[in-house]
């Protein structure tokens, strides 16, 4: 049973009347892991996270959590599962203890153990002193920590996070990490999904991009990253329209190193062994080919990269985020 | 069955915590006892051989009462909770969803008794006494209040059919066809023809029947009967709607 995966997923499929929104997804995950499921808008990552947590029924394929098969076995899922989704869905009548308690009692936790438990959460997650308050007076960072804590009662095996950070300041994104990475310390395996790749990048051990509802890459961060090559020199030209990013991308083609090429909107990226090296190569090749580069960036591959190489398209709001 | 409880004992908390959900549903009933103080009873005198020596007061009552549980507010806050997210929080949970249902409705009761007992009391200000004695007063308050959890039922069947509080909203504006296809002012046998054929079709006219003749008549037994019939049948015809709307609901 421990070596089982904690989800896995077998052609998965859902289609709305006309919408394909995700289109055989496969997963395997193993107990104790932070999977992060990377993808844009409307990448079909919801969907996926209702068809996990009992809450939409697959139109195609099958789906285990924590060995239990998601349509046939559906209220013992949840009971094995802690759910937050994209919407907070939080109850605006009830104050944070109120919400709290009655999450436990859902759960089948007597009142008394309910009691304890909805204050320590409250704790857990910084919200002792305003856990009297009305939840509709709990500001968004509040609300998702609230949000979290209640899917956390019964101590889920497997905990479903929807784009816990998303919409969050800086210093709340950073207290859902840092909560994430101790629930996950205590044992309980974190499905995660996000458009953000920083945090991809920082929390996940594994995970999956997304787009248009397939899987487009996966592996570890580094797995990726390492995948795309081992340096990225981007360029960037004034004038990329033309036919100068084609010209440029031929000019280099017979660069020594050169591992890939990804064309962007106003450039292109070159993944080669040795950056530094290969910069002053690059420079002489354009030059004799008649062109002059705008920028010239030299990195390490990020998540964008590989983002970028797998769909084609930067993740929205990418650059804003790194810059951030 | 402690989860219908807690999920009880949330909703009851949400109409005290709301009390403009509920309050201005009673003015309209009070409105009614005030109006029929006021100018009807000049055109009905309590010697007028249907009031059986009672106020027009004590006719309406009852009408009043309906009034009073009659409301759509449970399936607004359903409707509401399905908008706010928190509808998915429950549904991933560990409970039958059968039990969302029957918390809401319980506290619906909950309404109705609270109501009715209300209306009931201004009833006696305004001068109407309850023939069937106190144990008739009961239980008029009681029917009343299941009569209120059949409409709520409605209210809540909407809002899982149609996720819409637009929808949700205004499906109370189905009730006054039926109120007023009824016996509501006068007895059945005082509407012209096809009013009688009308009202006698409609199963409304036997709830007001019913609890009118606590009022006014003490114990009618057929009445009664006939009464607790249409309740029971609007309860059990709206609730299996609407368990099976939440069976089916993303289903
Ligand atoms: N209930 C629904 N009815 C119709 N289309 C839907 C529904 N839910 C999601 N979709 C569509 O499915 C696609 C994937 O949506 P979603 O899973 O929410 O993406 P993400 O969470 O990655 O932003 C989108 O095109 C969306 O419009
Ligand atoms: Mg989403």
């Amino acid at each position: 049973m421990s070596d089982a995966p904690a989800i896995a997923t077998h052609d998965l499929r859902r289609t709305f009347k006309d919408v394909d929104a995700v289109r055989g997804v496969n997963l395997s995950i193993a107990p104790g892991e932070v999977f992060g499921f990377l993808g844009p808008n409307g990448a079909g990552k919801t969907t996926t996270v209702r068809m996990l947590c009992t809450l939409l029924p697959p139109t195609g394929g099958t789906a285990t959590v924590a060995g239990l098969d998601v349509v046939r076995d559906a209220a013992q899922v949840r009971r094995s599962i802690g759910v937050a989704l994209q919407e907070i869905g939080l109850d605006p009548v009830q104050s944070g203890r109120e919400l709290l308690e009655l999450q436990c009692g859902l759960y089948g936790i007597p009142a008394a153990r309910a009691r304890t438990r909805a204050q320590e959460l409250l704790e857990l997650v910084g919200l002792a002193d305003v856990g009297e308050r009305r939840t509709k007076t709990y500001s968004g960072g509040m609300k998702r920590r609230l949000d979290l804590a209640s899917a956390l009662v019964h101590e889920p095996q497997v905990l479903f996070l929807d784009e816990p950070t998303t919409g969050l300041d800086p210093a709340s994104r950073r207290t859902v990490w840092d909560e994430v990475r101790r629930i996950n310390e205590a044992g309980t395996t974190v499905f995660l999904t996000t458009q953000y790749l920083e945090e991809a990048d920082q929390l996940c051990d594994r995970l999956a991009i997304i787009d248009a509802g397939t899987i487009v890459a996966d592996g570890t961060p580094e797995e990726l990253k390492a995948r795309m090559g081992h340096d990225v020199v981007a360029l960037t030209f004034d004038d990329p329209g033309n036919g100068t990013v084609t010209a440029a991308e031929r000019a280099v083609a017979g660069l020594e190193g050169l591992e890939r090429t990804v064309t962007e909107r106003d450039g292109t990226a070159l993944y080669v062994r040795d950056g530094a090296a290969a910069i002053t190569e690059i420079v002489r090749l354009l030059d004799a080919a008649g062109l002059r580069a705008k920028t010239i960036n030299l990195a390490r591959p990020s998540l964008d990269d590989v983002f970028l190489q797998a769909t084609g398209r930067r993740l929205e709001g990418a650059e804003k985020e790194t810059a951030a | 069955m402690t989860e219908i409880a807690l999920l009880a004992r949330r909703s009851v908390r949400e109409i005290l915590r709301y009390p403009e959900a509920t309050i201005p549903g009673l003015f309209i009933p009070l409105f009614f006892l005030a109006v029929n103080v006021g100018q009807v009873a000049k055109t009905f005198p309590s010697t007028t051989p249907f009031l059986h020596g009672q106020g027009y007061v004590a006719f309406q009552l009852p009408v009043s009462l309906m009034f009073a549980v009659a409301t759509a507010a449970s399936g607004l806050a359903l409707v509401t909770e399905i908008d706010i997210g928190y509808f998915d929080k429950l549904l991933a949970a560990p409970i039958r969803r059968s039990s969302i249902i029957f918390g809401r409705l319980a506290a619906d009761f909950v309404r109705g008794l609270v109501g009715s007992t209300f209306v009931l009391l201004a009833g006696f200000a305004f001068g109407a006494h309850i023939e069937a004695g106190p144990l008739g007063a009961v239980l008029l308050v009681f029917l009343a209040a299941c009569f209120g959890v059949g409409y709520a039922g409605f209210g809540v069947l909407v809002a899982l059919r149609t996720r819409n509080v637009q929808a949700t909203n205004t499906s109370f504006l189905l009730f006054f066809p039926l109120l007023f296809l009824s016996p509501n002012f006068v007895p059945f046998d005082r509407l012209s023809p096809v009013m009688e054929a009308l009202a006698r079709a409609n199963p409304v006219s036997y709830v007001i029947d019913g609890l009118r003749s606590l009022v006014i008549e003490g114990w009618e037994w057929d009445k009664l009967a006939y009464c607790t019939l249409v309740i029971v049948g609007l309860i059990a015809i709206l609730t299996t709607l609407s368990l099976r709307a939440i069976e089916q609901y993303d289903r």
